[in-house]
């Protein structure tokens, strides 16, 4: 299994660990709450090195990479980030990626739900698109935040503000390049930091002393599932891992579909012409009902879909979820029963469901 | 199906459909109406539109649904469903 080189640090703090898909990740630190109010009101470093990491030259590699991702990887302008996915040959999905386009070469993060070594192995096996695989060597910590900005502005300048969301940027830290990622899936502001493992602990140092400034502190990747679901990104980890069908799973706007090849594209283009058979839906139930993955959700006698992946928001104090519904009720504003007939009510609901603090900050006005 | 819940989608998906068609042809995105899932985020993540594009989105729910979205109120355009429940909020107080 694969370790972070923060474990250590992270241990140091009271985290504990667990495994997913053969690498290890911090799976609490605090308690889930103060977490959560981490992300949502001011900010919270997460160590996200659990992410496979590879340089591709665009000289040599662009096809390669093109042709095995479902977006379009020749299209990503320089300094720009796209968020696509690598799916096996039956359309399933197998990793959620960012690929960015670092002048003369792409660097892709992925999040798999396949063994880290198989991931590697496909990103490496053709010796001619010259991958380099820099997951072991480097971190990646995340800044997810209404106030991270802040922490990341503090770190490497006013300049900071003016990224546009998706893009990649060089700064330096302690006489070494970071890559700085304006990515993140939690609604809130977010940056992820690609740096070697030399200058891991002091940057991941002066990050967590950065959040402690705005009353800040570390998070948890499992975290992250709630605050994904929540400001309804997608979790490879929650909703992916159980649907796998990326056009059940709403993933469309990560797929050029005018593209000659990509892996599992034969496949996903038969299902999109076939049309869906169901989807996934935002649900809500009132705080103290039972709602939890794998429940059956009933419209009268008839049994019309499955809970999908669940949390509970602190935002709204009330219970969220994602459900996978027959196609001819995957709406919101639905009123529907779970495990029975006669079960606890469960609504349908538009998501997102919050509306997130960030978004009443303008950057450019900073 | 319960007549009510038909009826709620019935409304609902009506909606929806014209919305879709129209944003796919004002943008040019390159989607059919059953690519977009409803839930997909409009502005920076999602369908990745700018600020430019969101001024296309107001103008497209003025000319679709005659409904004008209030200055600064970006939080409506999140997804498609959230648009869609603002116009149906706005189609019940006009009766």
């Amino acid at each position: 299994m694969r370790i972070s080189p923060l474990k250590d640090t992270l241990k140091s703090l009271g985290a504990s660990f667990e495994e997913r898909y053969g690498v290890e990740v911090v799976s609490r630190i605090y308690d889930k709450e103060k977490e959560y109010h981490f992300v949502r009101d001011t900010a919270g470093i997460t160590d996200f090195s659990h992410v496979q990491k590879f340089r591709v030259p665009e000289e040599t590699g662009l096809d390669f990479l093109d042709t095995l991702l479902a977006g379009n990887v020749a299209r990503i302008r320089f300094g720009r980030v796209l968020h696509t996915f690598l799916s096996d040959e039956a359309g399933m999905i197998l990793a959620d990626c960012y690929v960015a386009n670092n002048d003369e070469e792409f660097i892709v993060l992925c999040e798999s739900i396949t063994d880290d070594a198989k991931v590697r192995e496909i990103f490496t096996k053709d010796a001619s698109a010259g991958v380099t695989d820099i997951t072991d060597d480097h971190v990646v910590i995340g800044v997810d935040g209404f106030k991270a900005w802040s922490v990341i502005k503090d770190l490497f300048g006013a300049d900071i503000l003016g990224l546009p969301y998706l893009s990649i940027e060089t700064y330096g830290f302690d006489g070494t390049d970071v890559k700085l990622f304006r990515a993140g899936k939690t609604s809130e502001f977010g940056y992820q930091l690609l740096a070697p493992v030399s200058i891991a602990e002091k940057l991941f140092a002066a990050l967590c002393d950065g959040a402690k400034k705005v009353d800040g502190g570390v998070c948890s990747v499992s975290i992250h599932s709630d605050l994904r679901l929540e400001g309804r990104f997608f979790n490879i980890f929650g909703e992916g891992a159980k649907v796998k069908d990326p056009l059940v799973l709403g993933l469309q706007y990560m797929i050029d579909f005018d593209k000659e090849s990509f892996c599992g594209r034969d496949a996903i283009l038969a299902r999109r012409d076939a049309g869906l058979k169901n989807k996934i839906i935002g649900i809500s139930a009132e705080k103290g009902i039972d709602l939890e993955t794998g429940m059956s959700i009933y419209n009268g006698d008839k049994e019309v879909g499955k809970v999908q992946s669940v949390c509970f928001s602190y935002t709204l104090d009330a219970t969220l979820g994602l459900a996978l519904l027959d196609i001819d009720v995957a709406y919101s504003g639905l009123s529907f029963n779970l495990k029975s007939a006669g079960g606890p009510v469960v609504n349908t609901i538009s998501m997102p469901p919050i509306i997130p603090k960030s978004l009443s900050v303008k950057l450019d006005e900073i | 199906m319960g007549e009510n819940i038909q009826q709620v989608i019935d409304k609902r998906s009506a909606v929806i459909k014209k919305f879709k068609e129209e944003l796919i042809r004002r943008l040019n995105l390159p989607y059919t109406p059953d690519d977009l899932h409803e839930d997909v985020s409009l502005l920076g993540s999602g369908l990745g539109l700018d600020s430019l594009d969101a001024l296309e989105i107001v103008l497209c729910i003025e000319n679709c649904f005659g409904i004008k979205i209030p200055d600064q109120n970006t939080s409506i355009l999140r997804s498609i469903n959230t648009i869609v429940d603002y116009v149906l909020q706005e189609q019940a107080k006009k009766g």
